[in-house]
């Protein structure tokens, strides 16, 4: 029997406040932690069996009768049957992958069942209501015995480690009777990178001795191939640019500046005067941009700098200082 | 036009079939018709979920309402069907609509199963009620016995072979022939001509008043003769005349005539109890009417009857009238033709004597009155068919055909006598059954004909143990269950459902469990035995693939068959998770394989031979 199921208000998506959600790292859902309810075209199935009733009492008709006590019995049976398409359903979290704010993101949950499940309903709730009516389908899928790997879509809001919130998992088969359903709220936060957009981003170049150019300053005037000028060097700056002779002359260390056609590896940071959200949505779109080129970039963000360089690994690097920003 | 709608569509063509059955005369039948024009109208509207949905209750709905209209067998058959079809579909809008038709059908024929118990548990024992509120029924041409005789009424309905009861008992054994007479109705009117019923004579609610006392005791003992008769013209039923009703909405007339409650254009469906208790209709005095005679309109039968009044005990004049019948020339026949003159009971009994049924019965009845015994006329039937049945037992069809009318006289010291002046003239007309001066052939065997006969008799079984099953049927079976503590109804109800539910349920997740898990595993099992059959078997150990290596090794015959059968198996079994069609195409390739195994030869061909 399902007596163990909470039985609340008709409307489920609108009264989420009211139903407790399950925490933990995993999930196996049993009677306690599902709730059931009619649908509307369960309330008119019983309006039929109420018909259907009348119409074998004052004909007294055994076949009139028969007909609803059939509808009666498969109302009944519905019940546990949807509640049974749910229960022993086990589901774990696993490492989310990281994805941007602008894009719609999966989040993968791993789904463990003995038994074959009709069509399941998983989606996850935000704000009020289930994410039903919007492009990121919401799609009822079977369940096969064993262990598979959902990949089930949301919307974050912000960047920075965001929990997707409650996870609705619900099922209506095999009659659309019953609607049996869960809230589960999976532990393990995804990392959000800022939205991507583009627009203007603070850009500096460092020059060969290390130094940041003027900003806006032409990309390809600094290189390495011919020194043209000296300046005092810093000892930060290492000892490939030293200007030996000079030192060995006693006139102090200098450092060689360069000139030559090489692009100069480029430091972004915050646009000033911009807020900082929408600075940093500048900066997401425009290391994304980068990444797909060949060229070497670092960052400079308040605290941190991520010095210039390329690749998937320094992106996701570069993409995570976004996100983890203060 | 996606599946699951071309399945609603499709039930809703089944049920279109039944309606040329249907008796538009029930105001219910119209309602019927309107919702399968509406549903009709939203499948083709019908296009997200939620419509289709509905559409496919209405589907059910009308399934039940036609389950009312029409009872019988054949009907209920389509109705099943029709059920299957609209749950198939709505189970196709619940799993996805990329399901097979077939899985669809195997997985609504399973749940109808598993809601089998909790039907039956439902129908036995939840509490019955009387209608709530009477309706008024129309009329409809219909063939059947009138409420007068007239000449040539009843040869007209002798041409109709259409069915109009069948009687089983519970002993399985029927009367003798001359023994069929089953009574509808009694006439005490007589004009001179034309018999006809008493105005206002028998009315049901009169019956109920006045309670007319012993005659309309409700039986309760077990049910020895059940009826199942086609919808008549009138409000009365034939039965034999013994016995007593177990329904409450039959009445026993004191003129031994049976009236139904219900409207006349149901198929009607009674049974009987006491059948060998005297009848006590046959006790009840003569109306005043029965010994009404128009004086002057049939001098000649006037005068033969006053002269045995004068001469002969009431007794004596029956026999005497017997001897007067055997000793005339009279004729039997269908076609008697029309009555000459304007004496017509003396034009036959005098002048024609070529007559039916009905003339000899009229002539007979009119004979009595004139000699001062009070009489009258049954319109009935007499005869039917027994059918024995295939599975044992059988029943008495009862057709149209077998009209007839006869007569009742009153003697004081007997009560009311059946006398049947026709059994004088054509005993064959009463023992065989058939109209045979009517130039009509017996009826012949055929196979199509006994196939029909066959499956009204399972149609009178499936009526009289489903479709008959009423308020004291319950209660005689709360009775048994509970004897006087009615009230313990509930809970018992609830029990059952419940007790059906635990049962059902880990069936219903076992068989699952079963079919998704080890579909394959059951083929690989079927092959593998096949395997041994052939002197291959597995080593302790032995994984799939290498003992099918190695079998195909010793029989390169089935070298082919058995490295599919290995990839198959393993491919299925141990890669990536797939969809269920791909796992039943899995399957039913090992089942090819098994086949193509059975039919191997035990040995392996000798490439030398």
């Amino acid at each position: 029997m399902v007596s163990a199921e909470r039985l609340a208000m008709p409307k489920p998506a609108k009264f989420t406040g009211m139903f407790r959600p399950n925490t933990g790292q995993q999930l196996r859902l049993g009677a306690r932690s599902v709730y059931i309810l009619p649908t509307g075209f369960g309330v008119l199935w019983l309006l039929a069996v109420a018909l259907l009733q009348v119409v074998g009492i004052q004909l007294q008709s055994n076949g009139a009768l028969m007909m609803s006590f059939l509808l009666l019995g498969l109302f009944l049976l519905a019940m546990h049957l949807t509640a049974f398409n749910l229960q022993g359903l086990e589901m774990s979290c696993s490492a989310p992958p990281p994805g941007f704010a602008d894009a719609p993101l999966t989040y993968p949950v791993v789904v463990r069942s003995r038994c074959h499940r009709d069509q399941l309903r998983i989606a996850f709730i935000q704000g009020a209501s289930v994410r039903e009516n919007t492009t990121v389908g919401v799609t009822d899928q079977e369940i096969q015995p064993g262990q598979s790997l959902l990949s089930i879509p949301w919307q974050p809001q912000q960047r920075g480690l965001q929990r997707p919130g409650r996870l609705r998992i619900s099922s209506s088969a095999p009659l659309g009777l019953f609607r049996c359903w869960s809230l589960w709220e999976p532990p393990m936060a995804q990392l959000v990178y800022p939205a991507r957009c583009e627009g203007p981003v603070a850009e500096s170049c460092s020059d060969a001795q290390g130094n940041q150019a003027n900003l806006n300053a032409p990309q390809s005037a600094v290189g390495h191939d011919d020194w043209v000028d000296l300046r005092p060097h810093r000892a930060e700056e290492g000892v490939s640019r030293l200007y030996w002779k000079s030192l060995a002359r006693g006139r102090g260390a200098h450092a060689k500046v360069f000139a030559g056609a090489q692009p100069s590896e480029l430091l972004l940071g915050l646009q000033p005067g911009l807020p900082k959200e929408q600075a940093l949505n500048h900066l997401s779109a425009r290391i994304w941009a980068l990444s797909a080129t060949a060229h070497s970039y670092g960052l400079i963000l308040v605290a941190t700098t991520i010095a210039p360089g390329s690749g998937s690994r320094h992106r996701d690097q570069c993409l995570m200082a976004l996100a983890l920003l203060p | 036009m996606s599946g699951h709608q071309r399945l609603q569509w499709l039930a809703l063509g089944l049920l279109a079939t039944l309606l040329p059955a249907i008796d538009t005369g029930m105001p219910l039948s119209w309602g019927a018709i309107c919702l399968m024009a509406l549903t009709a109208l939203k499948l083709r509207e019908a296009r997200s979920r939620s419509e289709l949905r509905r559409s496919s209750l209405l589907l059910l709905v009308i399934t039940g309402v036609m389950a009312a209209l029409l009872p019988g067998l054949g009907p209920s058959l389509i109705q099943l069907l029709t059920t299957l079809l609209a749950l198939s579909s709505l189970l196709a809008l619940e799993l996805g609509g990329a399901l097979q038709v077939r899985t669809l059908l195997g997985r609504s024929l399973r749940l109808l199963a598993a809601a089998l118990p909790l039907v039956l548990v439902l129908f036995l024992l939840v509490p019955r009620v009387g209608p709530i509120w009477t309706v008024p029924m129309g009329q409809t041409a219909r063939t059947g016995l009138s409420d007068r005789l007239d000449t040539g009424s009843i040869a007209d309905l002798v041409a109709v072979d259409t069915p109009a009861a069948r009687i089983s008992f519970a002993n399985e054994q029927p009367p003798p022939p001359e023994a069929r007479y089953w009574r509808v109705l009694t006439l005490h009117s007589f004009d001179g001509q034309r018999w006809e019923r008493l105005p206002g004579e028998d009315r049901f609610d009169a019956l109920a008043r006045s309670a007319a006392g012993a005659a309309n005791q409700q039986g309760t003992g077990a049910r020895e003769q059940f009826w199942l008769a086609e919808p008549t013209l009138l409000p009365v039923l034939p039965w034999s005349g013994q016995g007593q009703p177990l329904d409450p909405d039959l009445r026993i007339s004191p003129d031994g005539v049976l009236l139904n409650n219900r409207p006349p254009i149901e198929r009607r469906a009674y049974g009987f109890t006491d059948l060998s208790a005297p009848a006590t209709w046959k006790r009840q005095p003569p109306r005043d009417a029965a010994l009404e005679f128009p004086v002057g309109l049939n001098p000649r039968l006037q005068a033969l009857g006053r002269e045995w009044k004068d001469t002969l005990a009431p007794a004596d004049r029956v026999a005497a009238a017997q001897r007067w019948y055997l000793s005339q020339p009279f004729r039997y026949t269908t076609k008697p033709g029309l009555l000459p003159g304007p004496h017509p009971v003396d034009a036959f009994l005098f002048d024609t004597r070529t007559g039916f049924c009905e003339h000899f019965a009229s002539g007979f009845t009119a004979l009595m009155r004139a000699a001062g015994v009070p009489a009258r006329i049954v319109l009935g039937y007499q005869g039917g068919d027994w059918v024995p049945q295939v599975g044992g037992g059988g029943y008495l069809d009862v057709r149209q055909s077998d009209a007839h009318a006869w007569s009742e006289v009153w003697l004081a010291d007997q009560g009311w006598v059946m006398v049947d002046p026709t059994a004088w003239v054509s005993p064959l007309r009463i023992t065989a059954g058939q109209p045979v001066s009517a130039g009509q052939t017996p009826r012949q065997f055929s196979p199509l004909g006994w196939t029909l006969l066959q499956w009204r008799g399972i149609d009178l079984r499936w009526t009289g143990w489903v479709m008959g099953f009423n308020r004291q049927d319950q209660l005689a079976l709360i009775e048994r269950l509970l004897g006087k503590r009615h009230e313990w109804i509930g809970v018992v109800l609830v029990a059952s459902l419940a007790l059906c539910l635990a049962l059902v349920l880990p069936l219903m997740r076992w068989t699952q469990r079963r079919r998704d898990a080890d579909g394959l595993r059951r083929e690989l099992d079927r092959c593998l035995e096949r395997l041994h059959g052939l002197g291959l078997d597995p080593l302790p150990g032995e994984d799939l693939g290498h003992f099918c290596r190695r079998a195909g090794q010793q029989r390169p015959d089935l070298d082919g068959v058995l490295d599919e059968l290995a990839r198959t198996y393993l491919r299925q079994r141990f890669g990536p998770a797939q969809p269920q069609e791909e796992r039943q195409a899995s399957s039913q390739r090992l089942r090819r394989l098994r086949q193509q195994l059975s039919r191997a030869p035990a040995a392996a061909p000798n490439p030398q031979a």
